[in-house]
């Protein structure tokens, strides 16, 4: 990755750019956005000496202290055959690190962009559930009649 | 590679594999808006086609017009969640195409962050008086809903009383 990690204090940059990301992916009107989470386990006090490892195969299962989470985002690399341009696009990617202690607060506005941002999904179908009522209610005026 | 059809059986899963390899496990998730392929697209013309032939006042017109805007309308948008662990192979798939489902499975997803992080798992008793306060539903409504769930399920006798007490609630 060229650029570092979003630190947890520019969280919001984070955002920006997801909503960004998943902008330019409603403009173009397909392609995808991957987002991806996992353990951050690079941190030094993280890894254990080997003879530890030995000892206790599992120690990742329980971890003296708790660990970040690296959110990373993306899109895919495009085309250039399809797109018709001279190069190919190059992935947009970032990540950033979420310190155990930020985590809610983190996901409470990763929710909010994520459903912001993917506007293509189903809305909600209610014209369904009123067809379904007046059957319902013409049928029971039939019983009654 | 399962694939699960609810999204409470994936978390549980999801939870259950983290626990056990949280550090190699990672969980993606793909927000995709695909256009549909070419055979289904020609179905839809077809389909098209034989709605314009049934209504053929306002066929010629609108045929120009519509058949531009129909392939974007017709886009089709997936959310999947993959849970996967590359050292046992393990992989757990849910896909949705509903809107409605993107906050709570981002929530989940919040939840099995937790479970990465190796923090206690009090989320649930966390996230529940956070949940009642978005809703402006005190403690009480918690129990009517369970209420409700019995009523649906139960037999009306046993359900009644606690109906009742709905009731009740709801005219304070």
């Amino acid at each position: 990755m060229a650029e570092g990690h979003i630190t947890n204090a520019e969280a919001p940059q984070f955002f920006t750019r997801l909503a960004a990301l998943l902008d330019t992916n409603r403009e173009k009107g397909h392609g995808s956005v991957y987002l991806t989470q996992k353990r951050m386990a690079l941190s030094p006090d993280a890894a254990p000496s080997p003879t530890k490892v030995a000892d206790d195969p599992l120690w990742d299962t329980h971890p003296a202290n708790p660990l970040p989470v690296i959110v990373r985002a993306s899109d895919t690399k495009e085309d250039k055959a399809k797109d018709g341009s001279r190069r190919d696009k190059p992935k947009i990617k970032f990540s950033t690190i979420v310190q155990p202690d930020a985590l809610d607060a983190f996901y409470a506005r990763y929710a909010e962009t994520c459903k912001a941002g993917m506007s293509a999904l189903k809305k909600r179908d209610r014209s369904k559930r009123k067809k379904d009522k007046r059957k319902k209610a013409k049928t029971g005026d039939e019983k009654k009649g | 590679m399962p694939r699960f059809s609810t999204s409470a059986e994936w978390l549980s899963q999801s939870s259950l594999l983290l626990k056990a390899r949280p550090t190699s496990t990672r969980i993606s998730s793909k927000y995709s808006v695909l256009s549909p392929k070419a055979s289904k697209v020609s179905k839809s013309r077809k389909k098209a086609a034989t709605l314009t032939a049934s209504e053929p006042a306002a066929a010629p017109a609108s045929d120009d017009v519509s058949a531009t805007p129909t392939p974007t309308r017709a886009n089709i948008a997936t959310f999947t969640l993959k849970t996967y662990d590359p050292a046992s192979g393990t992989c757990l798939k849910y896909q949705t195409n509903k809107a409605a489902e993107v906050g709570r499975l981002v929530g989940s997803l919040g939840k099995l962050a937790r479970v990465m992080a190796a923090l206690p798992e009090v989320v649930e008793d966390l996230s529940a008086p956070i949940d009642q306060a978005g809703t402006h539903t005190p403690v009480p409504e918690g129990v009517g809903k369970d209420v409700k769930a019995g009523d649906a399920k139960g037999p009306p006798g046993g359900g009644g009383a606690g109906g009742g007490k709905k009731k009740k609630k709801g005219k304070k």
